[in-house]
């Protein structure tokens, strides 16, 4: 029987350490440069890390292109989720949002342009930042997290204009409804909300898991990811992933996929997802028809 | 015609003999002239030259007379014979002539040969007289050469220079005024001089001779006195032995040990120092105990001296030796042909055999275990091993996972990273390996010990890999370098392994045992407990289906030691593979979780279960507790309960299924799910008891 090689290398203290690192590291958020040359990951140790796409991607590439080109502690905690302006790299993880410039990021010792936290009800425990939306035609950024509140706040000034609640459980995930300026939430307590940035009110509530089609009690109630095309959503989680008409509020079509879902977006139109604990990428068309799966 | 004549003769000749005849007539000579006739005086009287003519003339008339008388013959007649008695008659007279001419002519000729017999005489006498002249002064000659050639003694002195001589010679030998002018004088006078130095340096001797005499016999005495003095010494530091002792100054041991180890092989050498200087500053430091009590490092030498001394013997003995081992050999080899095999097997053992002598150092730790240490040297291999032992004050009753732990095997494994001690860190060696076939050194390390690589530092030997050596010698400050940093390691090896040793029999029994102060890193109630903890084997562990990262990732070397730990709570069963490595605890142990409750939950399909697994793996720092750390697996294990009993608890009620939760929340916790991954809280915040998120 052939053993697994054992790395020549003697592994002293450090090495183990940064071993087991690696083996229970996760990857929480990523997000691409202005440029599009580089891409930014944030893991659970609260790390940020710079890889160079062109150079990863270039004919030329060796083992160490797809090092990181720099890695800094960015948070305390997990870094939960990233943006990216046009200028500004954002990363959000435990109670604080950060600002890093993309030019200056890889220098070594980069430090954060600013970091903002919202007002925060509990003091007990500093809840996390799980999702950061970019508005760009109010110019601001909408957190929203482990505080069941979304925070809205103006990028230029760094102000917190808005606090919206409803939830009654911790938000997951944010999406964008670019025609009306709305803001769609889904969160642990199962339910999908849409709020009016103009009104700052909640319009539309889907609670998703009480809908028959899609609910699946033994994963939970919980929505880990949304996405929405205006006039469609698709969310996924403990419940089926399911594409929901927006405006009769109704299922349209349940994707057949057994583990909660972690990660959707739509491509014109197709419907692309992830699961967090399998290794494919699922491509489906919007009648729920699985064209085809990209695999690791 | 002699008698004739003679006859014819008148008697004036008075002749009676020859002899006496001639004798008379030197005396008749002086007598009488005119009586005596004396033939030889008349010959000086007669001229020879009117003798030969008349001789001629005589000769003309006889053949004139002859001739006549023929005629005279021939013509015959009557008066004829007067004529021929007349002719007859003057040829008488004329025979008488020549008989008278031929006396005279004799007589001359006898004359003139007496005088030359004389003058040839005296002529023969001067020359002898002047050979032996010449003779004489040819031997006078080779005398004077002889004597000019003398060289006198006294030229082959060296005598001081002439202006030395004049200085230092004393007036009455110098006499300057003398031997100035007189060469002669001078020499003699220098040869004086000469004499008398020479008899005063003779004075000077003999009276040095007698001082030496003297001074040896002191000499004599004096070490006789000392070879008297040497006994009683002895006895001396046989007396002091036991004061020695009290006072913890063994000099005499020490000095033993000084003795035996100048028959140590270098490497041995540079390590004995270097560990005696070690352990001496040890003991220097710790000021508060009595001086040179606290013996933490023991270095002694073992083995036969005359064994190592014999590895050098010189080249006749060894000869001689050789000669008898070869008849010895002679007569195995005719009792029995040894085999290819055993030869070989021989070869073998003479590469691998060991020096004589070894240096045993004992390392004493705090709770009174000892590690016994004992360094080998390879002497054709040029490399050190060591075997080690531990012993504990009291008796350990070894727990059955415990059994590698301590086993004399593996107790040094991999001190320094890598380290495993199975290959000979001498690359040369490989080369007289494949002569003898030996594959490699891992088949005989049971026997010969380890050679691990701080055991060649500590010895002085550096094996470069990027250029190997021809010939490595052993480097004192090599040694010195990592002196301290292995002792510590080995001290600190030792005590965890008791330690491990210890809490391994607690944990054969179900008790996780907890120190105090470690028990605020866990709440007071943890209801899973530890139902089962063995030993597994290294296969094993590859084999598990929930260990494949830490194989990949390469932290599942053949030198860990593989547990298995199983947690229950209920029907929730928790099985825990754990790596632990031969550095533990600077190097973690690491687990891998595996939960069978309501379906196999591992990390490749629970992000919760991974979790937990980072919370012992990744979290340890926090769980290592007061230094030196020992407890460090005890509270992963501990801490692995109170996970269990967290993520039990905190499982999101299906609200499908029927019937209360298994297990009740008891924990406190301020919210059960954050973040994307929807992470249950594991981490427990002490004074206050509740569970939170990282």
């Amino acid at each position: 029987m052939e053993r697994a090689v054992s790395y020549a290398v003697p592994l002293g203290q450090m090495e183990v350490f940064q071993a087991l690192q690696r083996l229970h590291m996760t990857i929480f958020s990523q997000s691409v440069s202005p440029c599009g040359k580089f891409l930014a990951a944030g893991n659970n140790y609260g790390q940020i890390a710079i890889f160079s796409l062109s150079a990863a991607l270039s004919s030329e590439a060796k083992e160490e292109s797809k090092k990181p080109v720099v890695t800094f502690q960015a948070h305390d905690g997990p870094v939960y989720s990233m943006v990216s302006t046009d200028r500004h790299l954002l990363s959000a993880g435990d109670g604080e949002v950060k600002a890093w410039l993309w030019a200056e990021i890889l220098k070594k010792g980069c430090k954060e342009l600013w970091r903002r936290q919202p007002p925060y009800r509990t003091s007990l425990e500093v809840p996390e930042i799980n999702a950061l939306l970019l508005v760009p035609k109010e110019n601001s950024l909408i957190l929203a997290g482990g505080d069941c509140q979304l925070h809205t706040m103006d990028l230029e000034t760094g102000a917190f204009t808005r606090a919206l609640r409803g939830h009654t459980d911790y938000i997951h995930c944010l999406a964008l409804r670019e025609r009306s300026p709305e803001v769609l939430s889904g969160g642990e307590d199962g339910a999908v909300r849409l709020w009016d940035l103009r009104t700052a009110k909640e319009v539309q509530t889907i609670e998703v898991y009480k809908h028959e089609e899609c609910s699946r009690p033994h994963n939970g109630r919980w929505i880990g990811c949304l996405a929405t095309d205006s006039d469609w959503m698709v969310c996924g989680g403990g419940p089926a992933l399911t594409l929901w008409h927006l405006r009769s509020s109704t299922p349209t079509t349940i994707f057949p996929m057994r583990a909660p879902q972690k990660h959707v977006t739509f491509y014109q139109d197709l419907v692309l997802t992830a699961a967090g604990n399998s290794c494919r990428v699922d491509v489906f068309t919007n009648l729920g028809y699985r064209a085809f799966s990209l695999s690791f | 015609m002699s008698s004739e004549s003679s006859k014819k003769r008148k008697p004036k000749v008075i002749r009676s003999d020859g002899a006496p005849a001639e004798g008379k007539r030197n005396r008749s000579d002086t007598e009488q002239e005119g009586k005596y006739y004396s033939e030889e005086a008349e010959v000086d009287l007669r001229d020879p030259g009117r003798d030969y003519e008349l001789y001629k003339y005589t000769c003309q008339e006889l053949q004139r007379l002859m001739a006549e008388i023929q005629d005279l013959k021939s013509r015959g007649g009557k008066d004829v014979a007067v004529e021929i008695e007349d002719r007859r008659i003057q040829s008488c007279v004329h025979f008488m002539t020549l008989k008278k001419l031929n006396r005279l002519a004799h007589i001359r000729l006898k004359k003139g040969r007496d005088q030359t017999h004389e003058a040839k005489q005296k002529v023969d006498a001067y020359h002898l007289q002047l050979q032996n002249l010449l003779y004489e002064v040819m031997h006078l000659q080779k005398e004077i050469t002889k004597c000019l050639e003398f060289k006198s003694k006294h030229e082959e002195i060296d005598l001081v220079s002439l202006e030395e001589f004049y200085k230092e010679a004393p007036p009455d030998i110098s006499k300057a005024e003398v031997t100035m002018g007189d060469p002669h004088q001078q020499t003699l006078a220098r040869l004086d001089w000469e004499l008398e130095q020479r008899k005063r340096l003779a004075e000077k001797y003999r009276e040095c001779l007698s001082n030496k005499e003297k001074i040896l016999k002191e000499i004599e005495v004096k070490k006789e006195y000392l070879s008297s003095l040497q006994p009683r010494l002895n006895s001396i530091m046989q007396a002091s032995l036991p004061v020695q002792e009290y006072l913890f100054m063994p000099f005499d041991q020490a000095h033993k040990q000084y003795e035996t180890a100048r028959h140590l092989p270098p490497p041995l050498y540079v390590l004995f120092v270097q560990a005696t200087a070690y352990g001496q500053a040890c003991a220097h430091m710790k000021s508060s105990q009595p001086p040179r009590q606290d013996k933490t490092l023991s270095v002694a030498i073992e083995g036969s001296v005359d064994e190592a001394k014999a590895l050098f013997k010189p080249p006749e003995d060894s000869q001689d030796d050789e000669s008898d081992s070869d008849a010895e050999e002679e007569q195995t080899t005719k009792r029995r042909r040894p085999t290819l095999g055993v030869q070989l097997d021989d070869k073998r053992k003479e590469m691998l055999k060991r020096h004589p002598l070894s240096v045993m150092l004992d390392l004493k730790c705090k709770d009174d275990s000892v590690l016994h240490l004992t360094f080998y040297y390879l002497m054709n291999l040029n490399i050190m091993t060591v075997k080690a032992k531990v012993t504990t004050a009291t008796e350990l009753i070894t727990p059955i996972s415990a059994g590698d732990l301590l086993s004399p095997d593996s107790v040094l494994s991999c001190l320094y990273p890598g380290d495993h001690g199975k290959k000979t860190p001498n690359p040369a060696n490989q080369y007289q390996f494949d002569k003898v076939g030996i594959l490699t050194l891992r088949d005989y390390v049971l026997d010969l010990g380890h050679p691990y690589l701080w055991v060649q530092k500590l010895g002085g030997l550096h094996f470069p890999k990027e250029q190997p050596q021809h010939t490595v010698i052993a480097d004192h400050s090599l040694s010195a370098s990592h002196m301290e940093t292995t002792m510590k390691l080995l001290k600190t090896r030792v005590q965890s392994r008791l330690a491990l040793h210890k809490q391994f029999a607690s944990l054969e029994h179900g008790i996780v045992p907890v120190t105090s102060d470690c028990q605020c890193l866990f709440p007071a109630k943890v209801v899973s407990r530890l139902v089962k903890w063995v030993t597994i084997a290294h296969e094993d562990y590859l084999e598990l289906h929930f260990t494949k990262d830490i194989v990949e990732a390469g932290l599942a070397e053949d030198t860990n030691l593989y547990y298995m730990a199983l947690v229950e709570r209920g029907t929730a069963k928790l099985q825990a593979a754990v790596v632990l490595n031969p550095g533990y605890s600077s190097i973690p142990p690491i687990f891998q979780l595996c939960l069978n409750w309501k379906g196999e939950k591992t990390n490749s399909n629970d992000d919760n279960i991974r979790a937990m697994e980072s919370e012992v793996n990744v979290c340890y720092k926090e769980l290592c507790g007061p230094r030196p750390s020992h407890q460090l697996l005890t509270n992963q294990l501990q801490r692995l309960c109170v996970l269990l009993d967290v993520y039990l608890e905190t499982d999101s009620h299906d609200d499908s299924v029927e019937g209360p939760k298994e297990f009740p929340q008891e924990k406190m916790c301020l919210r059960l799910f954050r973040g994307p991954s929807r992470m249950k809280p594991f981490k427990y915040n002490h004074p206050q008891g509740f569970f939170s998120h990282r």
